[in-house]
């Protein structure tokens, strides 16, 4: 145990320190704006709550903080658990202690949960399927392009997907111990804070809950319907039935307790919450060539993103893992097959990205929504890996090219070397796609050039105008001069930090928005997306001219577009 | 290329994703107008810059008659009869007559429709009326060829509901094209008698915000 355990804290630093160096030269996302500047003001709240000050319990005080009478009052539709963390790590590192620049301490606590995660990941395989498949599913887990960028952001995606994982760890702790019950009604509690995914997690245990309780007493009962039923009653007895009170007890007050918006009126604050999600306007968003921003959307949408996406050896040895996984099932030769825990992660990422079956649920998030069905991946991957190594060792055992003194240690230096190549090239990857992880695509995509060319998404949320920011520096007026606007179009919410960053100078203020931002601009910058294209249309009906003076690119591919009104800056040559 | 390159020669890029780095170097060899063009038709000569294999619809069913390869880019040549406008509608919009309710007066302007830039007449009636926009006296040929589409995509995504335009010629309606918010630039076409007579465009809708853009030449 202290051996996995060391193991798994190893991986989970890693990805902690990792996250935290990558995310410096990310770019901030449009909602990340929201995200800090609530964290703050909940972070402030807890702090006059503790002190006793600013009558921060009453209920005028919290609904100033937290609620409001709009269904975006104070952010109210996202839960408070990560803002509040955003918001207390900004003010102890930064602003107090002065050891990390605001941004990098609001994003901290993001970092620090994709560790945990990573951490989870690997203690949770190394005790079902041993070490090496705990340590190689912790660092596939860590080197998800994708994941790890939003890893590296103040929003709370990453931290979802940690604690649907801890919640689900939690439950097939208690599955074996009572008092774990507690911790896994704490840990749903804590997810159902942290964003409302959580709340199809249920669906999981049921499923689960029932296969095992029907495993359980499946021989006792005998067969048929009637044995079936039998078995299925007597086992959800038999098993673990306090886990109910983890889910409708325990967790409710744990998630009641850190949002002090639900501490009155909390049915109808909890309808509020979750009636926003269940009518969440569709935003535009480009899959296989087409925009899509109204249902019916194509039901394939989570499978094919996550195809092109996870990097491609990753998903092969996933798919192996899978295979090895039933292989082992029906032989009767399943890991812990009494609680199933490869059913158990099945499951979990069968929930993650039912909802996008379904066809009418929104889209735009893209993988971040259904991220939670990585850990499965990751861990699938490690299984198959593992297994398709040991294949190989006994063929060759057999074949009498490897001696049977010699078996264990070939095994283990051919799952190394294998393990290796296979994080190696997922690191690669992942280093490749960073620091506009969201423009990323896989070898099977053909890389971005072959996500563009496959109509996919190119990006959203606006964070890559961080990109240009150099090349509008460059042609900032001197101090003391008229400022030059610039047309920052989806980077505008954000255009304020950059400049308090430093990265951009006081004499470049954003123009505003739309054609009058247009009209005041000198510069105007374009950050692609299909249904952003209208932008390209007004700065060219503006500036007169279609030629743009930078075009920032992805391996290639535009991802931003800057046009300036002087001809003198338009083209490649400009200075 | 620039050293071959005649005024009025069309550029196009393929794949279109890669248009942003190709104006970057072309862009001052494209007007805003030939960017925002109803259709490649009325442009004899084509220079298509394609990489990574793919062509640019704008050369279908084209011969090049020079082809270079420079790195990864192929630069393809083609030269093909023109088609010869005699009439293009959106530039003597300024000499209509425009009889019905309309939320806007109709403009001519650039607009995104289907994702595309294009160079339209914009119109956008009262909900459940029609606006029509005539052009007295007009040169035709023997075909009177346009597009209409929904502009904007916010618009689109909130309003669902298609919008019609009629093309009247004298007193004969010859078209009617009911655009949707997915169909894009839609083509309509309709054979045209050579020699002068009013043409109408009627363009209705349900909704009162619904941006409806159309481009039209008649042709020799």
């Amino acid at each position: 145990m202290r051996q996995r355990m060391l193991m798994s804290l190893a991986v989970g630093v890693l990805a902690f320190v990792s996250v935290l160096m990558a995310q410096r030269e990310q770019g901030i996302v449009r909602d990340e704006v929201h995200y800090m500047n609530f964290g703050s003001r909940y972070a402030e709240w807890w702090a006059d709550y503790f002190t006793g000050d600013n009558d921060a319990s009453s209920k005028e005080t919290i609904t100033k903080f937290f609620g409001g009478a709009g269904p975006t009052d104070n952010n109210r539709e996202h839960p408070p658990l990560m803002k509040t963390m955003f918001g207390m790590s900004e003010r102890l590192l930064s602003r107090k202690l002065e050891w990390a620049s605001s941004v990098t301490a609001y994003r901290l606590p993001t970092a620090l949960m994709f560790g945990l995660l990573v951490l989870l990941v690997a203690l949770f395989t190394s005790g079902v399927w041993g070490m090496a498949e705990g340590v190689i599913a912790g660092l596939l887990l860590l080197f998800m392009p994708r994941l790890f960028f939003h890893a590296g952001l103040a929003t709370f995606d990453v931290p979802l997907v940690t604690m649907w994982f801890a919640t689900l760890y939690g439950y097939y702790k208690a599955l074996y111990s009572r008092w774990w019950v507690i911790g896994f009604g704490v840990m749903f509690g804590l997810a159902l804070a942290t964003k409302h995914n959580a709340i199809i997690m249920p669906a999981v245990f049921v499923v689960h809950y029932a296969w095992v309780s029907v495993r359980s007493q499946r021989l006792i009962q005998g067969p048929g319907v009637a044995g079936f039923f039998g078995a299925l009653f007597r086992g959800m007895r038999h098993c673990r039935p306090s886990i109910l009170i983890g889910i409708v007890v325990i967790a409710p007050l744990v998630f009641m307790a850190v949002w002090p918006w639900m501490w009155f009126e909390p049915w109808d604050h909890f309808k509020d919450w979750l009636s926003f999600h269940l009518t969440h306007v569709h935003y535009n968003f480009e899959y296989l060539g087409n925009n899509w921003n109204a249902p019916p959307f194509p039901w394939h949408i989570a499978i094919v993103t996550t195809l092109v996406t996870v990097p491609v050896a990753t998903l092969l040895a996933s798919v192996c893992g899978a295979i090895v996984l039933v292989a082992r099932a029906y032989r009767g030769q399943a890991a812990d097959a009494e609680l199933s825990p490869a059913l158990l992660l099945f499951l979990s990422a069968g929930a993650a990205m039912g909802p996008f079956l379904l066809t009418s649920t929104p889209i735009f998030g893209a993988e971040k929504h259904w991220a939670a069905a990585m850990p499965t991946i990751a861990v699938f991957a490690a299984v198959g890996l593992v297994a398709v190594v040991g294949m190989a060792v006994d063929r060759l055992r057999l074949a009498g090219v490897v001696r049977e003194s010699r078996d264990r240690a070939v095994r283990i230096a051919a799952t190394v070397l294998v393990g290796v190549l296979v994080v190696l090239a997922s690191v690669a990857e992942t280093r490749a796609s960073q620091p506009y992880g969201l423009s990323h695509y896989n070898a099977l995509a053909g890389g971005a050039p072959g996500g563009a060319d496959l109509g996919m998404n190119r990006q959203f949320w606006g964070y890559s105008a961080r990109g240009v920011l150099p090349w509008l520096s460059r042609h900032a007026p001197a101090e003391g001069q008229p400022p030059s606007h610039v047309y920052s179009h989806d980077a505008s919410p954000v255009w304020g930090w950059y400049q308090r960053m430093n990265l951009l100078p006081k004499t470049m203020p954003d123009s505003g928005h739309e054609q009058a931002g247009i009209s005041r601009s000198k510069f105007a910058i374009v950050v692609h997306e299909k249904h952003f294209n209208r932008h390209d249309y007004l700065i060219w009906s503006a500036y007169r001219t279609v030629q743009p003076a930078f075009v920032l690119t992805d391996d290639g591919v535009p991802i931003v577009t800057v046009y300036a009104r002087d001809p003198k800056l338009h083209g490649p040559s400009a200075p | 290329m620039r050293a071959s390159h005649g005024e009025g020669d069309l550029i196009v890029f393929a794949p279109s994703w890669l248009d942003p780095v190709g104006r970057l170097y072309l862009g001052d060899l494209i007007p805003v107008d030939m960017a925002a063009r109803m259709d490649a038709a009325r442009y004899e000569v084509i220079w298509e810059l394609s990489a990574r294999g793919q062509r640019a619809a704008e050369v279908d069913g084209l011969s090049a008659d020079n082809e270079q390869r420079f790195g990864g880019v192929t630069v393809r040549r083609f030269q093909r009869a023109p088609a010869v406008v005699l009439t293009d509608f959106v530039s003597e919009l300024s000499r209509t007559r425009i009889v019905g309710k309309a939320s806007r007066r109709p403009t001519a302007s650039l607009q995104e429709v289907g994702f595309e830039p294009h160079r339209c007449v914009l119109t956008v009636p009262h909900a459940g009326e029609e606006v029509k926009i005539l052009y007295p006296k007009v040169v035709l040929g023997t075909k009177l060829v346009g597009y209409v589409g929904l502009a904007d995509i916010f618009e689109r995504r909130d309003i669902r509901q298609s919008a019609g335009l009629e093309i009247i010629v004298g007193d004969q309606s010859v078209a009617f094209v009911q655009p949707g918010v997915d169909d894009g630039w839609v083509r309509f076409e309709a054979d045209t008698t050579p020699g002068r007579a009013d043409v109408t465009f009627v363009a209705s809708a349900t909704s009162g915000r619904r941006l409806i853009c159309f481009a039209a030449e008649a042709r020799q």
